[in-house]
């Protein structure tokens, strides 16, 4: 007997108990059904989570000037050359993007927007996704002839014009501490807060980009405190790292002010936090889908006894017993077959659901298919097993003679 | 020689006790016989035939079944020998309920690993013989006694087996099915089918060639048949 006819013939027999085949699988659906929701939320909670990261580069090193002690001296601070130096000496570093930054107001005539001022280099695009909502950003020229332009995020200029197209070209007056700058809005990013910042609403504060070299008559005190430095790959960081350092702590002749680390460690752990609270509460899941494969070997040691007699039948016909342990084996997987494919489809309706109300993208993927079916036929398998053998080893006469 | 049988004897080992059923038990059967096998309840016959199906191992002596020493064979070997050279018929028929008579004649086919269209054809021509053409689709509970028993017939001969082993085949039937379910087996003997019957009715032994009776697990008497009953037959 081959294994297509065991299978119709295995069909026909789940179809002549439909009753007690539904109830059977049901077991094996809500098993799956579960897994399959918590793990496509897990898996689309993720994915959500590490998409807010997406707008921002993640080759990066980060290089601080390290304030412990306070015993930073003039001559400790980074500069727009050491940056240069980075970029040209170290064959691994893509790009450098230093920053100085201050926090104030910008205003206008009517109202004003607490902000943080971030002065940087037309490179900074390269570091994170900025979307341009109206104008233009800050160019390479903008940098060198340290020009009075500043660009908003939608924030800060929603708070101050109306629409972004108005900012375009305004003036506005940025205020830190004592230092007050008139400089023209060439731009208008989409901020990067996200969510958070909508959440938050006005209390967040807005961001506001202008050139670092502008910034040092801008904010006052303007200092580099930070490069990122963008890498080809991560592949060698660690090395990388202390090879920045240690061409800096060369230029400006000292030693352990500076720290370089990769700028997403964070990430990684939230990965795995993730992970791991998908796994667990996969598991206990999974637990239900063990109690219905007990089910599944349950009926199936009720189906054999039911069909001693026919067992005795196939085995006088010349039935081998490997002929018979095939039949009750494919039973058994068919059933928790079809379980697993309705509990597929009632976990994937379940997640959109669930992931429509809690405001998630779900993370359904063809993995997760694959994972049904498998541990649905894994299930049907080993609950069968038992079964089917004992079905298998019976004496053909004293089948035969079962009443 | 179809079937030898030498020294066989069947001791059931129940722990307590042990109970020859069959002892000493020598016995041959030539390609083309008829036979009946009597006795009373508890005589053995219905031990000698599970032996003889290869459905019950032998505790001593030797079965040659078609030139094969079948005492020696493992279980699968055995269930390959009652696929090809045996044919069942049973007092209770033993049809399968869920399966259609077709279907029911096509099982020992699909162990036999022949293919779809093969049994098909196969199981048609065995019911068409058996007078069960208009028939076929009817699952065992839609035929009465008589007909399940033709479908049994049919199964039994379809992988052309060389004995047929009928246990009590009339025993659940009445009078009328019963003569022409024995005007069947007569029209196969007459064809060369080679027929083993167990009864202990004896009108039913009448319509066979030779008698073998057992009592206490042992041969008491083999003789020809005088006076067969030989009624129209296919071949009479």
């Amino acid at each position: 007997m081959n294994i297509s006819e065991s299978f119709v013939s295995a069909l026909q027999s789940v179809r002549a108990n439909k009753m007690r085949s539904f109830l059977t699988m049901l077991g094996i659906i809500i098993g799956i059904s579960s897994v399959i929701t918590i793990v496509s939320i897990g898996q689309g909670g993720k994915e959500a989570i590490l998409g807010e990261f997406d707008d921002l580069g993640t080759n990066v090193i980060n290089v601080n000037v390290k304030s412990v002690d306070n015993e930073i001296e003039e001559r400790d601070y980074l500069t727009l050359k050491d940056a240069r130096l980075v970029e040209e000496k170290i064959p691994e570093v893509t790009t450098v993007v230093p920053a100085s930054y201050g926090m104030g107001n910008i205003k206008t005539d009517k109202d004003k927007k607490f902000a943080e001022i971030d002065g940087v280099t037309h490179n900074i695009t390269k570091l994170m996704k900025l979307e341009m909502l109206a104008g233009r950003f800050l160019s390479e020229s903008d940098i060198e002839a340290a020009r009075n332009v500043i660009v908003i995020d939608n924030i800060t200029s929603k708070k101050l014009f109306k629409r972004p197209e108005d900012a375009i070209g305004q003036k506005v007056k940025v205020t830190i501490g004592d230092s007050n700058s008139n400089l023209t809005v060439i731009g208008v990013a989409k901020s990067t807060g996200g969510d958070m910042a909508e959440m938050f609403g006005d209390n967040y504060p807005g961001v506001g980009y202008i050139p670092i070299t502008t910034g040092e008559r801008v904010i006052p005190d303007a200092r580099i405190v930070m490069f990122s430095v963008m890498l080809e790959n991560m592949d060698n960081s660690n090395e990388v790292a202390s090879k920045i350092v240690h061409l800096l702590e060369q230029t400006h002749r000292n030693k352990g002010k500076y720290s370089a680390e990769e700028g997403f460690k964070e990430l990684d752990m939230l990965n795995n936090v993730i992970n791991i609270f998908t796994m667990v509460i996969g598991a206990i899941a999974g637990i239900s889908l063990v109690v219905g494969g007990i089910g599944v070997m349950n009926i199936m040691l009720v189906s054999v006894t039911e069909r001693t007699r026919e067992i005795g039948i196939r085995k006088a016909l010349g039935a081998k017993n490997k002929d018979i342990m095939l039949q009750f084996l494919t039973e058994s997987l068919i059933l928790c077959l079809i379980g697993g494919i309705i509990g597929m489809s009632l976990g994937i309706s379940l997640g959109l659901v669930v992931g429509k109300i809690i405001n998630i993208p779900l993370g359904v993927s063809p993995s997760v298919i694959l994972l049904a079916v498998g541990f649905s036929s894994a299930v049907g398998i080993f609950f069968g097993l038992y079964p089917a053998n004992k079905a298998a080893k019976l004496d053909p006469i004293e089948a035969l003679r079962y009443e | 020689m179809i079937i030898r049988v030498e020294s066989l004897t069947k001791v059931y080992d129940t722990g307590a006790i042990q109970v020859e059923a069959l002892s000493n038990v020598s016995l041959s059967i030539e390609r083309e016989e008829y036979v009946a096998i009597m006795g009373a309840s508890g005589s053995g016959k219905s031990t000698l035939m599970n032996i003889l199906g290869c459905l019950d191992r032998l505790t001593g002596g030797k079965y040659i079944l078609d030139n094969v020493d079948v005492s020696t064979l493992s279980d699968n070997e055995l269930a390959a020998i009652r696929n090809k050279k045996i044919g069942f018929v049973f007092q209770a028929f033993n049809l399968l309920p869920r399966l259609s008579a077709l279907g029911n004649v096509e099982l020992p086919m699909v162990y036999a690993g022949l293919t779809k269209s093969d049994r098909l054809q196969k199981a048609k021509a065995a019911l068409e013989k058996v007078g069960l053409g208009d028939r076929m689709h009817h699952r065992p509970n839609e035929l009465s006694g008589g007909q399940k028993q033709r479908v049994a017939i049919a199964r039994a001969l379809v992988n052309d087996p060389a004995i047929i082993l009928a246990d009590e085949p009339t025993g659940n039937l009445d009078t009328k099915s019963s003569e022409e379910i024995m005007d069947i087996f007569e029209g196969l003997n007459n064809e060369g089918v080679t027929i083993v019957m167990v009864t202990h009715e004896r009108d039913i032994a009448q319509h066979t060639k030779r008698a073998v009776v057992f009592r206490d697990g042992e041969i008491i008497s083999d003789s020809r048949i005088e006076n067969r009953i030989i009624r129209g037959g296919n071949n009479a």
